[in-house]
Parts: C-alpha cells; sequence; structure tokens
C-alpha cells in the first residue's frame, strides 16, 4: 500500500491539481487507446497524419516561436528528411528504422547550412532569407530528375510498418516522445535564452551567452524535428516529391501554431489536432471546405490572440501573484504558498 | 450531411427492365473545385445515368446500378489531402476513376492499391504511374489502369507528328523546302528528353526525320507570366514554325503574345491550356490558329461514339470535355469488365480489364501489359487540334500515313478532321519566300 500511495500523491499533486494536465494526460490516454475504439483505415490514418504534422508544428515553435527566428521556408527541413530518407530506402535499400534517423540529421545539416548565413539577419529580413531555400532545393529537384523524380517525386518507398495498427503507434509512440523532449528542453535554461534570445539579443550577450551558438541550436533542433516528420511522411505516403517543398507546406506550421499558441509546444499540438481533423471534418462540404476552414483560423485568431491553447489554459488556470506557480481556476488560494488567488 | 453521394440509381423498372437490386459504388477522384476534376465527374455522371437507363450492369445472375461518390482530392493544393480523400472512400467503394496532378496520383494510387481496389486513372499522362510499376511488381500494382491521356510519351510522338504534318503545309503552301523550326519548352523534367527527341529530329533527314532546319530553343518557366522575350527572339531567329512543349499555366502567356505580336511563325505542339474551351478568352483572342495535341474536338468521328458524347458534353456542361471527362470511357470500360468476370471479385474483374477491347469515345481502347492504353492508328492516336473560326477543330489525323515504308498506301484519318491552316500574319510574312 505504501508503494502505491507514491505514484497516487504524484497524480493528486502534479497532475490532478491543474486542470491542463489533466487534458494532457486525458489527451495522452485516448491517442493511446484510439485503435481500440475503431479500426477504421482512415480514422487511423488522420491521426497518423495529424501526429506527423505535430511533429512538424512543434519544431516550428522552437524556432520560430520560443527562439524568434522566424522561418517561412520551414518546408525545407521536411522536405530534406522526406527526400533523403527515400533515397536512402529506395537506392541504398536501407530499411526504414535506419533512413528515418538519417533522412532527420540531413535534415539537421540543412539547418546548419541555413542558419549560417541568416545568423545576422532578423525579423522579416529573415523570414524572407529562410523562404528562398525550400525554392532553391525546388530548383535543384528539377535539375537533376534522375537523382530526385522531378515534378514525378520519389515513389515505391518502403511502407513505414506492415499494418496500419504498426504505422500507428509507431508514429504516434515518435510525436509523444519528440513533444516531451522538446517540451522538457523548452522548460529548461535552453528554453529561457531562446525566450531571451526572442525579445532581446543584445541583453542576451551582454549576459555573456553566446548568442550564436544558440541561435544554431535552434535551428538544428528545430531542422531535425522537422526532418524526423518529413521521414516518416515519405514513408507513411510514400511519396517524396516537390509538393514537400512548396510554400503551402511551409505556412502550414505556422497557422497551426499560431493558432494553437506560439512559444508554447502545446499550442502548435493542440492546433493541429484540432485543425487537421476539422479541415477533414469539413470534406462534408467541399464546396465551402477551405472558406469555412478560413473563417474558423480567422475567427479564432480574432478573439483568440495568444492562440487557442493559451486562451483555454488562462480560463482553466490562474498564476499565483506571489509565487507565479499555476493553479486551477477553481481555487481561492495557492496550492503552495496559501496566497489568495484574484478571483 | 457525412458525405457528399451522388446517388444516380435510375429505377430501371420504369423501363420494365430488371430489377437493381445491388449498386456498384465508384469513386470518381478529382480537385472538385477546378475545370479538370468537374469534367472528371460530369463524364462519370453522363456514364452513369447511360448505363443505369440501359439496365445497369448486369454480372452473372444480378443486376446492378452505378452509384457514384464525388471523391474532392483538392489535389492542385495538398498531396496530403488528395491521400486522405481516397483513404476515406477506399473501404465504400468498389472502383476509382480519375486523379490528374501526377505526384498525387502516385500518392493516391498507393492507396488504392494497398486496399486492393482498382484504380482507372482518367487524367495524367506520366509513363511512371504505370511503368516500373505494373510491370515490375504485377501483384501489387495490378489494380491500376490508365484511360486517358495517352502517356506522355506517346503525346511526344503525337506531338511530333503535328509538327510534321504543320512541316508539310509550309512546304505544299509557301514552297518553303526547308523550313526553320525554333523549340518553344516548359522547364520542367517531362519536356527534357521531348526537347531533346524533338531538335534531333528535325534537322535529320526524312524520312527518319524532319528535313528541317532547327534554329534554337527557348525554356521559359512553366509560371512564366511573359513570353514575349523569348518570342522576340524566336521571330529574330527567322524561324517558321514554333514546336511547342507547354502544360502549364505559361501556355496562355504564350498564345496571347504570339498572337498580339503577330510572331511570324506557326505554333504547334503540346500547350494543355489551348485544350480547354476558355483558350480564347484566356489569350484576349490572341489565341486563334494555336495547335496542340488534345483527345477531344467538335465534329470530328474518332469512333461512332465520339461526336454524340462530345456534344452531349456540351449540352450537359456548356464546353468542351477536357481528357479528364474520359471517366465517362471508364465507367464502360468497368461495365463491360464487371459483365465478362460475371463477379466483382476484385481479381476476376482485373483479369477481365486487361482483355478489355473497347470502342470508346477516343478511339479503340485495348491495354498493353503495363495497363496503359495502346497506341497508334486503329487504336488511340489523339488528335492533333487547331482554334479556327473560334473553335477548336482537328486537323490530325487526316491523310496519315504511319508507315509509309512498307505501307505506301495506307492512309488513316477520322472524318471531320479539317486541313491545318497557317496563320494568316504568318503566310502574308513568308509569302513571297520561295527556296
Amino acid at each position: 500500500m505504501y508503494w502505491l500511495k507514491i505514484p497516487f500523491r504524484f497524480l493528486r499533486s502534479e497532475v490532478l491539481a491543474l486542470p491542463t494536465r489533466v487534458i494532457a494526460v486525458l489527451f495522452v490516454a485516448v491517442l493511446l487507446l484510439f485503435p481500440f475504439m475503431t479500426q477504421d483505415t482512415y480514422l487511423l490514418r488522420v491521426v497518423v497524419l495529424t501526429a506527423i504534422f505535430t511533429i512538424y508544428a512543434v519544431s516550428w515553435d522552437v524556432l520560430s516561436g520560443y527562439a524568434g527566428q522566424i522561418s517561412l521556408g520551414h518546408a525545407l527541413f521536411f522536405g530534406v528528411g522526406a527526400y533523403t530518407t527515400a533515397l536512402l530506402n529506395l537506392r541504398l535499400g536501407l530499411p526504414q528504422h535506419a533512413a528515418i534517423p538519417l533522412g532527420a540529421l540531413a535534415a539537421t545539416a540543412a539547418g546548419i547550412l541555413v542558419a549560417i548565413p541568416c545568423l545576422r539577419l532578423r525579423k522579416h529580413h529573415l523570414a524572407l532569407a529562410t523562404l528562398a531555400f525550400p525554392l532553391m532545393l525546388t530548383g535543384l529537384v528539377f535539375m537533376f530528375p534522375g537523382l530526385t523524380g522531378g515534378e514525378l517525386g520519389i515513389t515505391r518507398i518502403a511502407r513505414l510498418a506492415t499494418s496500419r495498427l504498426v504505422e500507428y503507434y509507431a508514429v504516434v509512440g515518435v510525436m509523444l516522445a519528440a513533444v516531451g523532449v522538446l517540451w522538457k528542453l523548452m522548460s529548461s535554461r535552453i528554453g529561457l535564452i531562446f525566450h531571451a534570445l526572442r525579445e532581446d539579443e543584445v541583453v542576451v550577450r551582454a549576459l555573456g551567452i553566446n548568442a550564436v551558438r544558440y541561435k544554431l541550436l535552434a535551428f538544428v533542433l528545430s531542422g531535425f524535428t522537422a526532418g524526423i516528420a518529413g521521414a516518416l511522411y515519405a514513408h507513411v505516403i510514400r511519396v517524396a516529391g516537390p509538393s514537400n517543398l512548396d510554400l503551402f507546406m511551409s505556412f502550414q506550421p505556422v497557422i497551426w501554431t499560431i493558432f494553437g499558441g506560439a512559444a508554447t509546444i502545446y499550442g502548435p499540438v493542440t492546433g493541429v489536432f484540432v485543425l487537421y481533423p476539422a479541415l477533414e471534418y469539413l470534406r462534408a462540404i467541399p464546396a465551402y471546405r477551405m472558406l469555412v476552414f478560413a473563417l474558423l483560423v480567422l475567427v479564432i485568431l480574432r478573439f483568440m490572440p495568444e492562440g487557442i491553447g493559451t486562451w483555454v489554459r488562462e480560463r482553466l488556470e490562474v498564476n499565483c501573484p506571489h509565487c507565479r506557480l499555476r493553479n486551477a481556476f477553481t481555487r481561492r488560494t495557492c496550492r503552495a504558498c496559501r496566497t489568495e488567488l484574484a478571483s | 450531411m457525412r458525405t457528399l453521394v451522388c446517388f444516380l440509381a435510375l429505377v430501371l423498372t420504369a423501363f420494365g427492365g430488371v430489377a437493381a437490386s445491388d449498386v456498384i459504388r465508384i469513386g470518381v477522384v478529382g480537385p472538385m473545385t477546378a475545370m479538370q476534376g468537374q469534367h472528371h465527374w460530369h463524364g462519370a455522371v453522363m456514364a452513369a445515368e447511360e448505363i443505369n437507363q440501359a439496365g445497369g450492369i448486369v454480372a452473372g445472375e444480378r443486376s446492378y446500378t452505378i452509384e457514384l461518390i464525388q471523391v474532392d482530392s483538392n489535389e492542385m493544393v495538398s498531396v496530403t489531402d488528395a491521400v486522405s480523400a481516397v483513404e476515406r472512400v477506399v473501404g465504400r467503394v468498389h472502383f476509382l476513376v480519375g486523379g490528374f496532378r501526377t505526384e498525387a496520383v502516385m500518392a493516391m494510387t498507393e492507396v488504392a492499391v494497398e486496399h486492393g481496389v482498382p484504380f482507372l486513372i482518367a487524367g495524367a499522362a506520366a509513363d511512371a504511374l504505370l511503368a516500373g510499376r505494373v510491370d515490375a511488381d504485377y501483384d501489387e500494382y495490378k489494380y491500376l489502369f490508365r484511360v486517358a491521356p495517352v502517356r506522355s510519351s506517346d503525346l511526344a510522338k503525337l506531338s511530333i507528328l503535328l509538327l510534321i504534318d504543320v512541316v508539310q503545309r509550309f512546304r505544299e503552301d509557301l514552297g518553303i523546302a526547308v523550313p526553320r523550326v525554333a523549340v518553344v519548352a516548359e522547364r520542367l523534367e517531362w519536356a527534357d528528353p521531348l526537347v531533346r527527341q524533338v531538335e534531333q529530329l528535325i534537322a535529320a533527314p526524312p524520312p527518319q526525320g524532319l528535313g528541317a532546319e532547327w534554329v534554337g530553343t527557348w525554356r521559359p518557366s512553366a509560371r512564366a507570366e511573359s513570353v514575349s522575350s523569348e518570342l522576340t527572339a524566336v521571330e529574330r531567329a527567322d524561324a517558321h514554325i514554333i514546336y511547342t512543349a507547354l502544360s502549364g499555366p505559361v501556355g496562355v502567356p504564350f498564345g496571347r503574345d504570339w498572337g498580339r505580336l503577330e510572331v511570324p511563325a506557326a505554333a504547334v505542339g503540346i500547350n494543355v491550356e489551348a485544350q480547354s474551351d476558355k483558350w480564347l478568352d484566356a489569350t484576349g483572342g490572341f489565341g486563334a490558329y494555336a495547335a496542340t495535341a488534345d483527345i477531344y474536338a467538335r465534329e470530328v468521328a474518332v469512333t461512332e461514339r465520339a461526336i454524340p458524347f462530345v456534344e452531349g458534353f456540351i449540352d450537359r456542361v456548356g464546353e468542351l470535355p477536357l481528357y479528364t471527362a474520359a471517366t465517362y470511357d471508364g465507367l464502360y470500360i468497368l461495365k463491360a469488365a464487371v459483365e465478362r468476370a460475371g463477379t466483382l471479385a476484385v481479381d476476376a474483374v482485373v483479369g477481365a480489364l486487361e482483355e478489355t477491347d473497347h470502342v470508346g469515345t477516343i478511339g479503340r481502347m485495348v491495354f498493353d501489359e503495363k495497363h496503359d492504353l495502346i497506341w497508334g492508328p486503329q487504336y488511340v492516336t489523339g488528335l492533333g487540334v487547331q482554334w479556327l473560326d473560334g473553335e477548336a477543330l482537328a486537323f490530325w489525323p487526316k491523310n496519315w500515313r504511319p508507315d509509309p515504308v512498307n505501307l505506301p498506301d495506307f492512309e488513316f484519318g477520322y472524318p471531320g478532321a479539317v486541313p491545318y491552316q497557317i496563320p494568316p500574319w504568318v503566310l502574308e510574312h513568308w509569302a513571297p519566300e520561295n527556296d
């Protein structure tokens, strides 16, 4: 009984104490139990793609949301991951579990390549510079069609798994791991420095922190994560083509992240898990699908400019004015210091 | 409304036919907010209505009516969307027809083969959609067939034959023995082998080549909004003919600039934009006399079914069918295959599809070992169409001699084809010249 008390106490004090943590635990539980609720391949595929795009959106949040290095060409990392894993799998016969990490490493290298010329650029100059990179890679794709498949792309890539169930758990598992790792990292000193970089780079340097190193780290982390997403995508869709590099692909993580709440990690997760299934659900009204979708995004951003995830969190939890600890909105006093909370 | 289902069951009892007890569900896949997808849909609806009215599909002891399910792939915008759209219906349909953007069709067909659902492609031309798939891994990809358009490599042959026809017209009408040919091809990979092939053929002596003179190749972007600099260079090169290989939006600025500048060179080849009924409006009227490879045209009897289909389509939709409307033939091919198989069992239907010998609206449709249409006289050839008097009229094949060496007397053409006309400003410009 004593050993049972420890997890129960942890659950009560660390999870049940905060509504957003309860939501997060329920979300993970539903995600893991989803295949027991339905075996519909379409629904499983929707969740798989949602999970892949979550990894992709979170990678943008790290670079642009946290570190403030606005990337409008994020499809570069996604595309490099997709093309590299496709080429390694098809040309060298590497299995998926080897090709995917190598695809992510190639995207990391792309991140460094982009970072080097962009380190001195800021704000819209940086955004425009990053926009150019996927366009350049698209040019290279068309320049070497023998290798890249040109506009057809690379096809007949091995399936991620032999069954949809295995594919589901593989992708969802990677997504949960990636989100968890980045959550921890962004909650650490690194995340704090990224925040500071975004707010005032001069102050960061004045504090003796090597800003260049941390910017580079943001590109590396973001590139690696987006590369994983791209590599998984290639094995799920079984095509790595120029559409992986197009503008639409670059803008999607921006929309998802801002919709959910930037610089939060949970924001892009919320954004993708609301918007992507919503877009699928709107297939019921094909003629108005994109219009309704655009209106939904506009309305949310008009009334919840910090993002839906942040908006919900602010409604469910309040910060203690004394110790800054978060508390459920139902509490009258802080759960740590007993300070009275504003109603 | 959870799904957009168009139920086309036209109850046969009204016609005294067999009571419809079952349905065959066919997913019509395409970008439904774009003209290409709408033509996929209208072509399929026309065929389904006709088949259901005529008694449906009779397989063995049972009869089936066709129920079409519209699958909006949104493939112009997102390949992911296209894949999800197919995944959404693949468990509910017996067959799929359609597809347009090659990369999206690649991905969508992967979903279809994973579920073992036959997919009749009607809209994407790349050879690689079938070559290297059906022939390399038959068991996995046997479910894929193409009903339109003809594959890219055959489209290239067709466009070269159109060029030969125009070269011949210059020789006959203007007495220019060695016409000068410029190549204007968009900067995309599909056009590369075609450009190389054409450049060699232009200068090669007949009968292998054209016996003409190649004056240069210009490669604008597929999304270029102006081609006037390239056309000015073509004019300076004294070209008589411009061979085009344009599949993207650049086709419209090409037609507009070519007519507006009155470039003294006839344009012929592939220009996908010129296949649209809105070509003249899109080019501000400057696209008259442009010529392109196509598969549908007004008033040309490719087969006995061609004119009724084209006229019926124009009555229904108000415009000439695009090649994506070949879903019409796709449904008839499926009907015949199911009836031959006598069952809906997928392997039996695939076997029956392989035995297809169907006289459709675009020719006699027979599949080769890669499940692609056999191209050539007596099969599917495609057409050469030219914009004359506000309409796209077929000028090729007309008195075509496919094998002048071995079969010098064999000529091939379709009733209704009209002679190619050199644009009047080109005729006027080159009239004094006699080699």
